[in-house]
């Protein structure tokens, strides 16, 4: 058992961050690419920088938008991912791996707000499942994943939870921790290929539809020809 | 706020269709509004193909990447679409909608998607897709309201064009937009009514007569002045239907003393392409910028319609030349700057009545005109009341994206997709509803009419036109004004 979680701890961990860093340094590489490309057709290169700034900040911070739309859900929404962002991050546990394996440290969580945003994360998380489940309009635009990937993302945080707090046996514990490790590095490898992917690709959203919709000049000619519709009627 | 959904009466009537069962059949194409005949073999191989020519050509391809990946399927812009909180049908939700256009990207543009799908041996687009794309897409009104609600930043509206727009390329788009434009483009009269030079220059010439005799000044259409200062373009349609608001702003030319003129070779400021074909929307601002170069006017004017004036400023500098092109301007930016800068006097009080104002989706949404028009009303109206939401947020009247000119669809605009407008509407009580749009004013009088709400729709320059005051106007001409 204890040789499977070092490898879990070890090399399985270095691959699976590797490729979700990679996978998502690929996506934004792409979505820039696109858009450079884009912009270098646009007919008209003036772009509403400001106004998509705003927009991209006011959805990065939404206090504002929460409430006026669907509260309740917008709610249980932030706080799901105000803990899904800081306690991987900033937990003390993992600084101190990061510490013993390549020797850098930055701020953590005090434990007290640690072990509430993990409870937070957990109760969101079930919440989003459930109400996926329960809501007419979600349930029709869920795919598998949709569901899936709620549960999936709490699932490191409940074992993480049992690993930190409670007083189990050393079976139960290292049980917890292989889930704790194995799910986590499950998601690590998901994220660039799955939705989650909008973690990084978010923040570019606004611009990529501001710049969508400067469309490249005099595409009539072209599009005709390729279609082999030049001289035809409108 | 909410909108209760429809109920079953509404439901059969919205949903009832005026086409020929044979035509249906013909076609094989089950939508409510009036197709002309096309190749109905192969459509899927043929739309394929359209898409793949315009992500060749074009920046969608950027977009729909963008979007496959992103797509959260919240369901966050299902509370702010009209047309979903009418209709209650899981098929209106925007992300929904969406989807339609994005797995027929997914499966057959994407590396990953076609591997997947050739390996399965699934996800094929078929017929029936394309039917239901030819449906959906023509469902929704392009209002981008669901676009300012999407956390990740989907742009429904887009992808609705763009579906549009290759529906177009394989015969199937609404055919009275087809019909207008191709009188505009290729027809004798080169408008999309129809609308005959003679028949313009007489009902300009009636119109002049008739402002002289009320206002007690001459005031002019201006036909044809090379070197003036805008090239005035209204929609075509408001030289048939909204005479007032004309007066309304050949006033406020007289009274500031404002260089403009009328071109009698192209006076239609309606451009079709916008809600169905960029090829489209590209002839007709190139055909609308030909004009301008040739009367060598400073900068065009667009008259009050959203549209019209959303392609214009928009596209212009797409189409013509970029931050080189002429500057375009809605004729509500010109009338406030006058305003403001103490050139045009409104007399305060003109109207006494409860007015309320609507903001057209297609100046409003990215937040170009939206205070101006307030300002300019409450120098004249004692009344104002707002509609909530508001401005930016707007609730569209339910006839945008093109589907206000679709007559065969009327029930359909005015109990789905204006029903939450006509819910705002009913509740502040107004005697006027002032909505500076072509598009907005004919959808927002058959709504009111059809849903029995006591109101008058009017133009914002058919108000001015009241309250104008001109220096050396005869005093008992301003006396009568007063009294509204
Ligand atoms: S709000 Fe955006 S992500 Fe959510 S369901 Fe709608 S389109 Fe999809
Ligand atoms: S653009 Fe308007 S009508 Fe269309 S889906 Fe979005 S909110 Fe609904």
């Amino acid at each position: 058992m204890d040789a499977v979680i070092e490898f879990a701890q070890g090399p399985l961990f270095r691959v699976t961050f590797g490729i979700m860093i990679l996978g998502l340094i690929r996506l934004v590489v792409l979505d820039l690419i696109n858009a450079v490309e884009a912009y270098r057709r646009a007919g008209d290169k003036s772009l509403a920088w400001t106004a998509a700034i705003t927009k991209t900040v006011s959805w990065l911070f939404p206090l504002k938008r929460a409430f006026t739309q669907r509260p309740v859900y917008s709610v249980i929404s932030i706080v799901f991912h105000i803990g899904l962002i800081l306690v991987p991050i900033f937990l003390l546990a993992h600084i101190q791996l990061w510490e013993a394996g390549l020797g850098i440290s930055w701020w953590s969580l005090p434990h007290f707000w640690a072990d509430l945003l993990t409870i937070t994360t957990i109760v969101t998380g079930a919440a989003l499942f459930f109400g996926r489940i329960g809501q007419r309009s979600a349930q029709a635009l869920s795919r598998t994943q949709d569901y899936l990937w709620p549960i999936l993302l709490i699932i490191p945080f409940v074992t993480g939870y049992i690993c930190a707090n409670t007083v189990v046996g050393p079976a139960t514990y290292q049980l917890s921790m292989l889930v704790h490790l194995l799910s986590a590095e499950l998601i690590f490898v998901l994220i660039p290929f799955t939705k989650i992917a909008h973690c990084v690709l978010m923040p570019l959203s606004q611009f990529i539809i501001t710049l969508a919709w400067k469309f490249p000049a005099r595409v009539d000619d072209k599009i005709c020809t390729t279609l082999k519709k030049k001289g035809a009627p409108v | 706020m909410r909108t209760q959904p429809i109920n079953e009466q509404e439901r059969e009537r919205a949903f009832s269709s005026v086409k020929k069962p044979e035509v249906t059949e013909r076609q094989q194409l089950d939508v409510r509004y009036h197709v002309e005949d096309h190749e109905v073999t192969g459509r899927p191989r043929a739309f394929l193909e359209a898409f793949a020519a315009i992500l060749r050509h074009t920046n969608y391809r950027m977009a729909l990447e963008h979007f496959v990946r992103v797509s959260a399927k919240c369901a966050r812009c299902a509370v702010q679409c009209p047309v979903y909180q009418a209709t209650n049908d899981v098929k209106d939700i925007p992300c929904y909608r969406s989807e339609l256009l994005l797995s027929v990207y997914r499966r057959h543009f994407t590396m990953s998607g076609s591997l997947i799908g050739r390996l399965t041996g699934t996800g094929h687009l078929t017929d029936e897709t394309v039917q239901q794309m030819a449906e959906s897409f023509w469902n929704c009104t392009a209002c981008r309201r669901c676009t300012i609600e999407c956390p990740v930043g989907i742009d429904h509206a887009l992808i609705t064009h763009l579906g549009r727009f290759i529906l177009s390329e394989i015969g199937i788009a609404p055919r009275a937009l087809v019909v207008s434009t191709r009188e505009q483009l290729e027809g004798k009269t080169g408008n999309t009514s129809a609308v005959p030079v003679p028949a313009l220059s007489d009902t300009l010439e009636f119109l002049e007569e008739d402002m002289e005799e009320e206002k007690g000044v001459p005031i002019k259409f201006p036909l044809d002045v090379e070197g003036a200062e805008y090239l005035f373009t209204p929609a075509v349609s408001d030289f048939l239907m909204e005479a007032e608001t004309l007066m309304g702003i050949a006033a406020v030319f007289a009274a500031t003393g404002g260089s403009w003129t009328i071109s009698t070779n192209y006076f239609d400021a309606i451009n079709y392409g916008l809600f169905y074909n960029d090829r489209i929307l590209e002839r007709v601002i190139r055909k609308l910028y030909s004009e301008t170069e040739r009367l060598k006017t400073r900068a065009i004017l667009i008259g009050e319609c959203g549209h019209a004036s959303r392609t214009a400023k928009y596209y212009v500098p797409v189409h013509c030349g970029g931050d080189q092109a002429k500057p375009v301007y809605n004729i509500m930016e010109y009338t406030y700057r006058m305003y403001k800068e103490g050139k045009l006097k409104l007399q305060p009080g003109t109207i006494t009545e409860k007015v309320t104002y609507h903001d057209p989706c297609n100046i409003a949404r990215q937040g170009w005109i939206v205070d101006q028009p307030r300002e300019l009303i409450r120098a004249f109206c004692s009344d104002v009341v707002e509609m909530q939401p508001l401005g930016q947020d707007n609730i569209c009247c339910g006839g945008g994206g093109g589907t206000v000119s679709i007559d065969e669809i009327r029930p359909y605009r005015t109990t789905v997709g204006g029903k939450a407008k006509a819910d705002q509407i009913r509740a502040t009580g107004a005697k006027y509803l002032i909505a500076p749009c072509a598009n907005c004013k004919k959808q927002l009088r058959e709504l009111v009419e059809d849903q029995e709400i006591d109101c008058e729709v009017v133009g914002l320059h058919d108000l001015i036109y009241k309250a104008i005051m001109f220096e050396g106007q005869p005093a008992e001409m301003q006396t009568a004004q007063e009294k509204g």
